[in-house]
């Protein structure tokens, strides 16, 4: 007792985040045994809770169990993936046996939901699970990567195809914001804004999909919310577990481009004066090679009674397909559970993860004289120059803006970032009374980071002017949290009641800064001795803060198992929100019907589940960037004699209005099982109307004078509605051989509704490269979809002579230049040709996936798709415009000869935003496709072993699709950008994407 | 006992997180309670002169269009974007790129105007003390107005900080002559507060104020003001420091820019920059493809001379050998204009400006951009032929006037016989003379546009046996602008645009 004293003594002083209260109870200890009913063999590692409480304990390898509840009233709560849940009221009983029944559709598996978590049975939201088997299906760089068609409704993209490290966007339910982001919010253990965990450390996750399940997130919870549990270590046998596996990548494809010979005739159409060069490279052949996956975790779990572990550290370096490109990363897992005494469990979790990413310039925004990405300079590049020119340099692109040779860029340039996070969340739970539980958690989180960048001297056009450049950015950003909540549940006639009341406060800051210099004594050095350069660049600093304090609560009745009853509601204090609106209310109800518990039902043996759903609430975007309500004077550089002086100018006109952005989402929901479970289906529908959508207050006259007179204004609304639905079925199942599929589909569709002013169009800021000159690309418009290209209609080619009915070209245009729609009837192509010229938005995604098992071997298909969704492509635009290398298809330009074709006349072309670039990005991928094989029970068990498993699969193996760009998968402008959320489907200069052989191995002892 | 330890715990945790959660921005500077000294006034003042130089102002779209629209330049590389071939062809719409542009730009460095005055002005000090600052402001506002005014006509006219956005939303345009009335007084106060000389041309001085006057008289056809504000200048050089820079070339060779007197004002640049802040990219727009002179990677062939400048500019002239260039260096062979486009066919047979390509300094950018030039905006030289243009039409036939312009040629001789003294001209080919030397000394400076706008030479300069043939070009359209028509959406109290837009 003196011992545990002093623990709890030491934990108030170091932590102060939780409090005891000793009340006394009848506590007492259960033990006993799990079998399968069908064939009574133990059942290791089955779930053991007390209903209500999140305490609980696991069956050891022989399936024995035992734990101290609090009372002959508490339940216990049985469950164990395969079988039916069963709950069994404790009443005087010091030993419970157990027989599970087997249930071919784990219908009652307990669900997290925000702060805490329901029988899946009894959920009233739409909330999807994604198991930890699926994330594990083939190696991922990321969580949220393995998410990838695996539930309706939530759909996943790379912002850089498959570079190594590249960030991955989550959004759930389409694209519900202009200038806030839509990425769904992260929870990791309770961790509000947590980066994801190494997929093999994840026990589950849960995407909350409408209202009812996200208002608990209030003003955060409008773009969905993904739930995470990490692994928790079971009382029992200690398990020792490693996963490791090898994988060899390609890039999925490329581009044909013209050999040097053909170039060399294609340029002197141009300009006749060319002189083929003597080389002829495949500048793709030189940029790409084979890359390499390897991740390997070990992790070992285990635990007393009272005491619970699991700790794992993972290893993952990726090799890009692109040379020099690179990633690694070292993470590390721990999660302690402590049943201090009867009353009060402890637990603390606790990550971090030191990644280095080496990173080739990709996705440039700009490819003008020194700038431009590796990926479409290869494209770029003359193919009849070499490596260095006659002086020994570097070579340089001899047609179109100066940019350095590919190979030299992605060889010499140095862009380096580590970035190292540490996440640390406590947590104590005390069982004040009988049903009633008080939870408190105190979190940090940090995440610091530092990218060197540097371009030698000898990168020509990049930075021999300069003598080298040098750039260090720093970030450091911060995060506190403390959340406490309360818990009460009781039965009340024929009803359960359970009520959630809670606060939480946090506070997150940022701060980052920058420096540079050019002029370097040496390129060796890098950016490492920014000092020995006599130029320094201006160097910047920032710190932005943002406080959240809230109250939330959660009301769940349920009537007779048949009636569900949800209501939630939070209230947010923001720090960002601007003067006047600092506080935000979100409210949602819900309402489900088992109606296969209704007599009529009950003893149906076809139908074995059937339940509606139906929901309506509110849930928010804080969307607001620290400080972007608040009137600024912005400094700039100036010059006056020569010197550099100090110098401001009015920045930004305050609002004191500015709110978040509400979505209120109408969800109605149908879940049905068949045979036994058998066949599972799941359907919902919703209609999201988002308001108080922020975009720029254009209505400002810029002879205002402000740097920025578009201030920030609540004005825009979009409307999300779709459908989802899910099947599962079990296909065949005999003892030796088993077939199951899982299928998700769904669609959405987004549409504008009211933008600031009536009827006018808004343009978004230009998706171009800067060296395209196009200020306008794609437009915001009522009644359409976000993000529409915009531009010129292609015709085909001039041919000279009268136009053809309703077309017309730019003034001075000959035969074999464009022909555009002439909307205008103005007899010449003006910009008011241009119009609505295709829709980035996918009309319906897809997953399908296909398990086989055959005695100790098992086959999984996956495909995934996307269908509807148009592309641009920015790079074919830019190699179809003279001044660079060309695709093949300029061998069918128009000449007076071949006048038979749709490809205009090669010539130096302005990079006009026109129809002929829009592709449709429709595809069909398999995604995965895994071989396994598991070595049979009675060899592991000679050598001492759980589980041997060997695997072999292949990722991106086949993709159908008609877009003729290297992989319908695009990303450009999407991050970091103010207006990434509606950049979508613009490609250029992606990283390709990877197709990838896999060798795996599991053990577990 | 020990449970209560426990309850004041349970009191004070939600305690702990409670905040008023007003923000802090530390990071920020704020507008509220900046003003505390002149050097504070001096600070946002500077932010107009960063502005002015930034790149939708002097860096290129304001200059650029300036330079194109006048019969000295034309579009050499056809691939360039079309919002500043429209200038060149007279083809300007009401959403044309390079005016959406640089119309905020000019508002923003007279809202950094207005800023000055008032806070300068509610500082309470002294006048001496702060109206020798303050007058900068006034200068700087003029300077800005007086583009805005021969550029668009009647225009918004704000001369005091925006408080309330929804009023300075519905304000009506104020009328040319009005506005050339507020630009008079602005720098009427400048002549009388800022100093005789400053420390550099970066910064007004009383001279720069008079020598404008005198310019927007001359504008305005009231000779006998512009004479007199030219005579302020003229008669007093010594205490203004003024004179003429013995080498022409001098004028346009950043390292020697600074010690010269002739320049009154000038944007500067100093081979730095923060983004498009303190970039200027007139060396690449007007430089030649693939030429390896200079070792800045060529420029961009978007601004040339049209060959008539060539043809019909005397070669005697040192003038056209600063202003020009006939041969670039390719492949480490100099070779002459008729053959730029064989070295890259984004040039034109024609020689290039080299105003701003020669001596440019260091360069924050490839292609010159970012050099260390700093832009004349107004030159001793151009007071003296203000004078001589004003004296001709008060009195034709004064030796004085002659000797204004034989100043400004005998400098132009460097040691030659050419140009010649003038004398003995009568008005009209006096007036003709004056304006031909004012396209000679001042070419590619930015001033011809105004001088074709100001004397209406459009119709001969562009017709047929002109320097540029652009049958486009209209007299009741083209000597204005369009407003840009997403002002004239966001008020429409702007309306009507300008004729036949």
């Amino acid at each position: 007792m003196r011992k545990m004293k002093q623990l709890k003594g030491t934990l108030f002083l170091l932590l102060s985040f939780f409090f005891v209260l000793n009340v006394g109870a009848q506590e007492k200890k259960i033990t006993g045994m799990v079998t399968s009913k069908a064939d009574g063999t133990t059942l290791p590692g089955v779930n053991v809770i007390i209903k209500q409480s999140n305490s609980g304990t696991s069956t050891d390898f022989d399936g024995n169990y035992s734990l101290t509840v609090p009372g002959n009233t508490s339940v216990l709560i049985f469950s164990y993936v395969g079988y039916a849940t069963l709950e069994i009221p404790v009443g005087s009983a010091k030993q419970l046996n157990v027989q599970l029944e087997e249930d071919l559709g784990a219908l009652d598996e307990v669900v997290v939901v925000g702060y805490g978590s329901r029988k899946k049975s009894d959920l009233t939201g739409s909330v999807s699970s994604v198991k930890s088997d699926e994330l594990t299906a083939f190696p991922v760089l990321d969580a949220q990567q393995a998410l990838q068609g695996r539930a309706a409704g939530v759909a996943v993209q790379s912002n850089n195809g498959g570079e190594p490290g590249t960030p991955i966007n989550v959004t759930i339910r389409g694209n519900a914001s202009i200038t806030g982001s839509s990425s769904a919010l992260v929870v990791v253990d309770g961790f509000v804004g947590a980066s994801y965990p190494q997929p093999g450390d994840i026990e589950s996750v849960e995407v909350l999909k409408d209202a009812s399940a996200t208002a608990i997130y209030g003003s955060r919870g409008a773009n969905g919310v993904i739930l995470i549990i990490t692994k928790k270590g079971k009382s029992g046998k200690m398990s020792v577990e490693l996963n490791t596996n090898y994988a060899v990548q390609t890039t999925a494809n490329r581009l044909d481009l013209l050999d040097a010979t053909q170039f060399a005739a294609y340029n002197r159409a141009i300009t006749p004066s060319y002189v083929q060069g003597s080389e002829n490279i495949n500048w793709q052949d030189l940029i790409y090679t084979t890359g390499n996956t390897a991740n390997h975790q070990l992790s070992f779990s285990g635990g007393s009674e009272n005491i619970k572990f699991y700790a794992s550290g993972n290893y993952f370096k990726q090799e890009g397909v692109v040379i020099n490109s690179g990633f690694e990363r070292f993470s590390f897992l721990s999660n302690i559970d402590a049943q201090v005494n009867d009353k009060l469990k402890l637990g603390a979790n606790i990550f971090t993860s030191r990644s280095i990413k080496d990173g080739v310039s990709t996705q440039a925004d700009s490819g003008g004289r020194g700038s431009g990405d590796v990926i479409s300079i290869a494209y770029r590049f003359a193919p009849d120059l070499g490596l260095l020119d006659a002086n020994g340099n570097n070579t340089f692109n001899s047609v179109g803006d100066d940019i350095d040779n590919p190979f030299a860029v992605a060889t010499e340039r140095q862009d380096v970032t580590n970035e190292d996070v540490y996440r640390a969340n406590f947590y104590g739970e005390y069982n004040i009374i009988e049903n009633l539980t008080f939870k408190s958690t105190f979190g940090f989180s940090s995440r610091n980071q530092n990218r060197g960048q540097f371009s030698p001297s000898t990168l020509i056009t990049t930075a021999a002017a300069q003598g080298g450049i040098g750039v260090i950015q720093n970030l450091t950003s911060s995060t506190v949290l403390s959340e406490n909540y309360l818990t009460y549940s009781k039965e009340i006639g024929k009803g359960n009641l359970t009520a959630l009341v809670g606060a939480s406060y946090q506070k997150d800051k940022t701060f980052t800064s920058a420096t540079g210099a050019e002029g370097f004594v040496t390129n060796t050095t890098g950016y490492f001795n920014l000092g020995s350069a006599s130029v320094p660049l201006i160097p910047q600093s920032n710190l932005t803060e943002r406080e959240i304090q809230s109250v939330y609560g959660r009301l769940n009745y349920d009537f007779s198992d048949k009636y569900l009853i949800t209501l939630t509601g939070r209230r947010d204090g923001a720090s960002n929100f601007a003067t006047n609106n600092k506080y935000a209310f979100f409210p949602s109800g819900a309402f489900g019907w088992k109606i296969s518990n209704e007599e009529f039902l009950k003893e149906n043996a076809t139908i074995s589940n059937l339940k509606l759903r139906l929901s309506y609430g509110a849930s928010g975007n804080p969307s607001i960037a620290s400080f972007n309500s608040l009137s600024t004077l912005n400094p700039i550089y100036t010059a006056v004699g020569d010197q550099t002086v100090n110098a401001v100018t009015p920045g930004r006109p305050a609002n004191p209005n500015l709110k978040w952005e509400t979505s209120f989402q109408t969800n109605v929901g149908l879940d049905l099982a068949l045979f036994k479970n058998r066949i599972t289906f799941g359907f919902d529908y919703y209609n999201i109307d988002t308001k108080d959508l922020i975009i720029q207050n254009s209505s400002t006259a810029e002879y205002t004078g402000f740097a920025n007179p578009f201030f920030l204004d609540n004005l825009g609304e979009i409307n999300n509605k779709g459908f989802e639905i899910s099947l599962s079925t079990k296909n065949i199942r005999t003892d030796n051989f088993s077939w199951n599929t899982d299928f998700n589909w769904s669609t959405n569709k987004n549409e504008v509704i009211k933008l600031a002013e009536e009827g006018e169009d808004i343009f978004l800021p230009s998706a171009a490269p800067g060296h395209f000159l196009q200020d306008e690309t794609h437009i915001l418009r009522v009644g359409e979809a976000l993000g529409q290209f915009f531009g010129y209609e292609y015709r085909g080619v001039f041919q000279g002579g009268a136009l053809p009915e309703g077309t017309a070209t730019f003034s001075g245009a000959e035969a074999g230049d464009e022909l555009f729609t002439d909307i205008d009837g103005s007899g010449e192509i003006n910009s008011s040709d241009r119009k609505i010229i295709g829709d980035p938005n996918q009309e319906w995604t897809f997953g399908f996936n296909n398990t086989f098992k055959y005695k100790d071997f098992d086959l999984g298909i996956f495909f995934q798709g996307a269908v509807g969704g148009d592309i641009y492509s920015l790079t074919l635009s830019e190699l179809a415009s003279g001044g660079s290398n060309a695709t093949t298809e300029a061998l069918n330009s128009w000449t007076p000869t071949n006048t038979n074709t749709n490809v205009p006349a090669a010539a130096a072309r302005e990079k006009r935003i026109n129809s002929r670039f829009v592709y449709d990005g429709s595809y069909v991928r398999l995604k995965n496709i895994a071989l396994g094989y598991n070595l049979p029970q009675n060899i592991t068990e000679k050598l001492g072993m759980d589980r041997v498993r060997f695997s072999l699969s292949a990722q991106n193996l086949l993709t159908i699709t008609d877009y003729p760009g290297t992989d319908p998968e695009v990303s450009y402008r999407a991050q970091g950008n103010q207006n990434g959320n509606v950049n979508q489907g613009f490609d250029y200069g992606n990283y390709p994407n990877i197709e990838s052989i896999t060798l795996s191995a599991n053990l577990k002892f | 006992m020990k449970n209560l330890k426990y309850l004041i715990l349970l009191l004070v945790l939600p305690i702990m997180g409670c905040s008023d959660l007003e923000e802090e921005p530390i990071s920020l500077l704020s507008p509220n309670g900046f003003f505390q000294s002149v050097e504070d006034v001096q600070t946002v003042i500077n932010g107009s002169y960063g502005n002015m130089a930034e790149e939708a102002f002097w860096g290129r779209k304001f200059s650029l269009p300036l330079l194109l629209r006048s019969d000295m330049a034309v579009i050499g590389d056809q691939g360039t974007a079309g919002r500043r071939k429209d200038h060149d062809t007279f083809s300007v719409t009401d959403d044309n790129g390079m005016i959406t542009a640089f119309w905020p730009r000019a508002y923003q460095v007279i809202a950094g105007a207005n800023e000055a005055i008032a806070g300068g002005n509610g500082l309470g000090l002294e006048p001496e003390t702060i109206n020798p600052t303050v007058a900068q402001a006034h200068f700087v506002r003029a300077y800005m107005y007086f583009h805005l005014v021969r550029l668009f006509g009647d225009i918004p006219y704000l001369d005091k900080p925006v408080d309330v956005i929804s009023e300075a939303n519905q304000i009506l345009k104020t009328s040319e002559a009005d506005v050339y009335a507020n630009i008079i007084a602005d720098l009427e106060f400048a002549k009388q507060w800022l100093p005789d000389t400053q420390p550099s041309s970066g910064l007004p001085s009383k001279a720069t104020a008079a020598g404008y006057l005198s310019l927007v008289y001359l504008t305005l056809n009231e000779f006998q003001n512009a004479y007199d504000e030219s005579q302020f200048v003229i008669k007093d050089e010594a205490k203004f420091g003024l004179g003429l820079a013995a080498d022409f070339q001098d004028l346009f060779n950043a390292s020697a820019q600074a010690s010269l007197n002739e320049i009154m004002f000038s944007i500067d640049y100093n081979g730095f920059r923060s983004g498009n802040f303190g970039q200027d990219y007139m060396p690449a727009l007007t430089g030649i493809r693939a030429n390896e002179a200079g070792d800045i990677g060529g420029g961009w062939s978007v601004a040339v001379p049209s060959i008539e400048v060539y043809n019909r500019w005397d070669g005697r002239d040192y003038r056209k050998a600063v202003s020009l260039d006939t041969t670039a260096i390719f492949g480490g062979v100099q070779d002459g204009f008729m053959n730029f486009p064989t070295y890259d066919a984004r040039n034109i047979s024609s020689p290039y400006i080299a105003k701003y390509t020669r001596f440019i300094g260091q360069t924050a950018n490839g292609n010159g951009r970012g050099s260390e030039l700093n832009y004349a905006q107004m030159r001793y030289a151009e007071v003296l032929l203000i004078a001589a243009e004003a004296l001709n039409e008060i009195t034709p036939g004064t030796t004085e006037a002659d000797g204004y312009v034989n100043r400004v040629r005998a400098r132009a001789r460097n040691g030659s016989n050419f140009p010649a003294d003038v004398s003995g001209l009568s008005q009209t080919d006096f007036r003709t003379m004056i304006l031909e030397e004012r396209r000679w000394e001042l070419a590619f400076e930015f001033k011809r546009w105004y001088d074709i706008k100001r004397r209406q030479l459009g119709n001969t300069a562009f017709a047929p046996g002109g320097f540029e043939d652009r049958p486009n070009f209209s007299a009741t359209r083209d000597y204005l602008y369009p407003l840009p028509n997403d002002e004239l959406a966001r008020n429409p109290n702007l309306e009507p645009q300008n004729p036949n837009y």
